[in-house]
């Protein structure tokens, strides 16, 4: 794929003589916001509890949040942390959440990858940035998430076949309002800080 | 005598800032001797200590000149694994350094780290448990103690891995008196056992003097001074001027000094009972 | 390397069951001894007969009781297995009372599932069509979603029966113990204490607003919700300043990426080493594989749980003259 090229410098731009690398931060930063992630699904799946079906869940904008700054250690704390939300929170039993593995490593990666292709500043700063956001920090991984979700559930024979398109957008519209929310807020006022820690990630893996 | 820590014109900035938070320092440790670090806040005694046990340079990022070597190994180029045997560090806020559910997974999590065996690991576990006195704390959660209970579980974690060095960054700065007075009488064993260097930072000099062999004061991240406590208080003043008091006795001393009631050759008191002596030799002078 | 000073002779450790105490604790006279213990995951009975077992027995149990009932169609099956479940959850010691929290998710589901299927019905000529008043609903989608919602129920109370009687500890001892790799259950353990010390982040910025005159059941609900919102932000700025602490921690301690140990020798698990597997915890691990892999083998080899085979089913579709 080849890369948007800019002549202004971005953030993830990597300085002449810059080496980076995994470290033990990574490790500790996907532990951290997999813990992150627990809380705010378990919550959102508590809040309302429709079971199965995802109908306000503010975990997808951990997950899109956590891959744009930490790669795929946020990604991997994207697909961990719901098997372990839903347990808590009764909402999914693990094979559904076993099975909704590879949807939610994609709603986390699809904002990570974009958000490098389109050297697209995490804090928002101007309105590119933010249609990128929302494209393919909210829509986009929702829509792949709703399909997914709901695929799995008609799969598993806990929703009907015919009622497939009404879970998937109902779905669809209950995650994607609070990532919008919940996700613009935290990368507006946190991101100026997570760029200038060691755990950022200006490529997909340090 | 053997060198245990030897730091030649180190000098470290960290990323993002425009000073030097280390200039130029020199220092020398011998083996199984106490260092007290002191100096008033932000003048690099953390950041001394941070690159003694080799967290900077290799977690944090910056400008790194000069070496610190640690038995002769140079910090720089020795792994963190290797020198987690050599060198334990105590933070300050011992939360910071708890990752386990329990504090018995906290203590065992380093002896692993480090290659134990179970047998060795059990060995160790009960010896820290007993020297800090946290035996009664091993199933409990770490973040379910009180702060003194933590930082005694912090240091058994570190004890338990028997580094020849022990770091101590401010030990006593988040708990109570009680606590406080607890982590002294640890200190004071590990002294008497003398099979270990130790260092500690510490603003409670009253508590740290009586303890050091030497002491060192950092100011605007260069040492000023490095001596023995009682060459350390001999000026109180240059102290006080640099943010550093010395403890009430080593004041009082300097007054009967600067009255003529001592003699010039008489050393400064550390304690309380060293004042208390040094008092009477003032009244029997006066007497005299 | 040193060992000690001579006068301090090792303690004795009183080991039980992979907890190690020092001292019995107990509870001063007259004091009602709580019976269940807040985990970070739940609340799990202080004493259980479950604790007799190894913590891959119960994860092997976890695994039949918690998966299994995907294979199974039949409601009578899974109600059954729901059953079991709660009487093991009675067996061992956990009050049934704190199972509370998942009462509006049982009946909020059961809604959920069911007017779906009145509303989105499918269309398939062989659908029986039973009138009710006005409306009309059908037969074989309205059996299916009952049976799915027994399914449903069987897993989630299975999933209930093992946070409802594994602490942390055991959850971690049961990963390690199936040989994950060290690096995997580590961040596993550090996730789920990430998640304690965020609640307890959450708590104290909640509890140092209140005292400065925040009264939120005075607001209202889109303004308690935007509260919320807002929290987040220091609590993901406390979570950065911790993941440099909690590194540096781990440096401090010898943690390398991956788990190596000085010496490049295998790493000894000192807590995995506190528990034993016994004959007991063999057995049943045996027994819970085996009908874990009878009950695949039973469905899709032999569709023995398909829902033609449910009495129930046969027994409403004679009644209601549906061949």
């Amino acid at each position: 794929m080849a890369a948007v090229t800019s002549s202004m410098n971005t953030v993830w731009d990597v300085e002449p003589g810059e080496s980076r690398k995994p470290g033990i931060v990574h490790v500790v930063m996907l532990a951290l916001f997999t813990g992150i992630g627990i809380v705010v699904g378990t919550f959102g799946s508590l809040a309302v509890p429709l079971g199965f079906v995802s109908a306000f869940w503010p975990g997808q904008a951990v997950q899109s949040i956590g891959a744009i700054w930490f790669g795929w250690w946020g990604g991997i704390a994207a697909a961990l942390f719901p098997l372990i939300s839903n347990s808590l929170s009764g909402s999914a039993p693990l094979p559904v959440s076993i099975m909704y593995l590879p949807g939610n490593l994609l709603q986390g990666m699809v904002a990570a990858w974009a958000f490098r292709y389109f050297k697209t500043d995490p804090s928002l700063k101007t309105q590119k940035d933010w249609w990128v956001w929302i494209i393919f920090g909210a829509v986009l991984p929702n829509l792949i998430g709703a399909a997914w979700g709901s695929t799995t559930l008609v799969a598993f024979g806990l929703v009907q076949q015919a009622a497939q398109f009404t879970t998937f957008l109902g779905w669809f519209i209950g995650n994607t309002i609070p990532t919008v929310i919940l996700g613009s807020l935290v990368l507006k006022f946190v991101s100026p800080l997570v760029v200038k820690t060691k755990a950022f990630c200006k490529g997909l893996w340090a | 005598m053997t060198i245990a820590v030897a730091i030649k014109d180190l000098e470290w900035k960290y990323e993002n800032t425009t000073q030097f938070a280390l200039r130029k320092v020199n220092l020398e440790i011998s083996e199984n001797t106490f260092l007290g670090i002191v100096g008033a806040n932000e003048q690099g005694k953390t950041t001394l200590v941070s690159c003694i046990k080799g967290l900077i340079p290799h977690s944090f990022n910056g400008v790194y000149r000069g070496s610190v070597e640690v038995f002769g190994q140079a910090v720089k180029e020795t792994s963190g694994l290797h020198l987690a045997r050599e060198v334990g560090l105590v933070f300050a806020d011992p939360e910071a350094q708890f990752t386990a559910m329990t504090v018995e997974e906290e203590l065992v999590f380093g002896l692993e780290n480090v290659g134990y065996d179970i047998n060795k690991i059990r060995e160790r576990l009960e010896w820290a448990a007993e020297v800090t006195q946290i035996g009664n704390l091993l199933d409990k959660s770490p973040y379910d103690i009180s702060g003194g209970q933590k930082q005694r579980v912090a240091i058994a974690c570190v004890l338990a891995m028997d580094p020849r060095i022990v770091i101590m960054d401010e030990p006593t700065s988040m708990i109570d008196p009680l606590g406080k007075q607890f982590i002294f009488d640890i200190l004071r064993k590990l002294k008497e056992e003398g099979n270990r260097t130790i260092i500690v930072v510490e603003h409670n000099i009253e508590q740290l003097a009586p303890l050091s062999d030497q002491l060192a004061l950092i100011h605007e991240g260069q040492i000023v001074k490095v001596a023995p406590p009682d060459e350390f208080f001999a000026d109180p003043q240059s102290l006080i001027a640099q943010g550093v008091y010395p403890p009430e006795v080593a004041i009082f001393a300097g007054w009967l000094h600067s009255q003529g009631y001592l003699p010039d050759a008489s050393p400064i008191p550390r304690d309380l009972a060293e004042a208390v002596a040094a008092a009477q030799t003032a009244l029997k002078m006066g007497s005299g | 390397m040193t060992n000690g000073p001579d006068e301090l002779r090792p303690a004795r450790l009183l080991i039980v069951r992979g907890m190690t105490i020092m001292a019995a604790e107990s509870v001063p006279v007259g004091v009602r001894a709580p019976k269940m213990r807040k985990t970070l995951l739940g609340y799990v009975p202080i004493v259980s007969p479950f604790y007799d077992y190894h913590p891959v027995t119960r994860l092997a149990m976890y695994i039949f009781f918690g998966v299994a009932p995907v294979f199974i169609d039949l409601p009578e099956v899974n109600v059954v297995l729901l059953l079991i479940t709660i009487g093991l959850l009675l067996w061992g010691k956990v009050d049934l009372r704190r199972l509370r929290i998942y009462l509006p998710l049982i009946a909020t589901v059961a809604m959920f599932m069911f007017t779906m299927v009145f509303i989105f019905p499918g269309q398939d000529p062989s659908y029986t069509p039973i009138r009710i008043g006005p409306a009309t609903i059908y037969y074989q989608p309205v059996f299916f979603t009952f049976a799915s919602y027994w399914r449903l129920m069987a897993m989630l109370f299975g999933t209930i029966l093992y946070f409802s009687t594994n602490r942390e500890r055991d959850m971690l001892v049961a990963l390690r113990a199936i040989r994950l790799p060290f690096i995997a259950s580590y961040v596993v353990g550090l996730s789920i204490r990430a998640a304690g010390m965020f609640m307890e982040d959450f708590r104290t910025i909640r509890e140092a607003e209140q005292a400065r005159g925040l009264d939120t059941s005075a607001m209202k609900l889109s303004d308690q919700a935007k509260l919320y919102m807002m929290y987040l932000i220091p609590l993901f700025s406390i979570a950065l300043r911790r993941a440099d602490e909690i590194s540096n921690a781990l440096f401090a301690r010898g943690y390398t990426l991956t788990g190596q140990v000085e010496g490049g020798g295998r790493r000894s698990d000192y807590i995995l080493n506190q528990y034993q597997m016994t004959t007991k915890d063999w057995g049943w691990i045996v027994i819970f594989m085996a009908l874990f892999v009878a009950a695949a083998v039973a469905q899709y080899g032999f569709g023995l749980f398909r829902l033609v085979n449910s009495p129930l089913n046969i027994y409403l579709r004679s009644l209601l003259g549906i061949p």
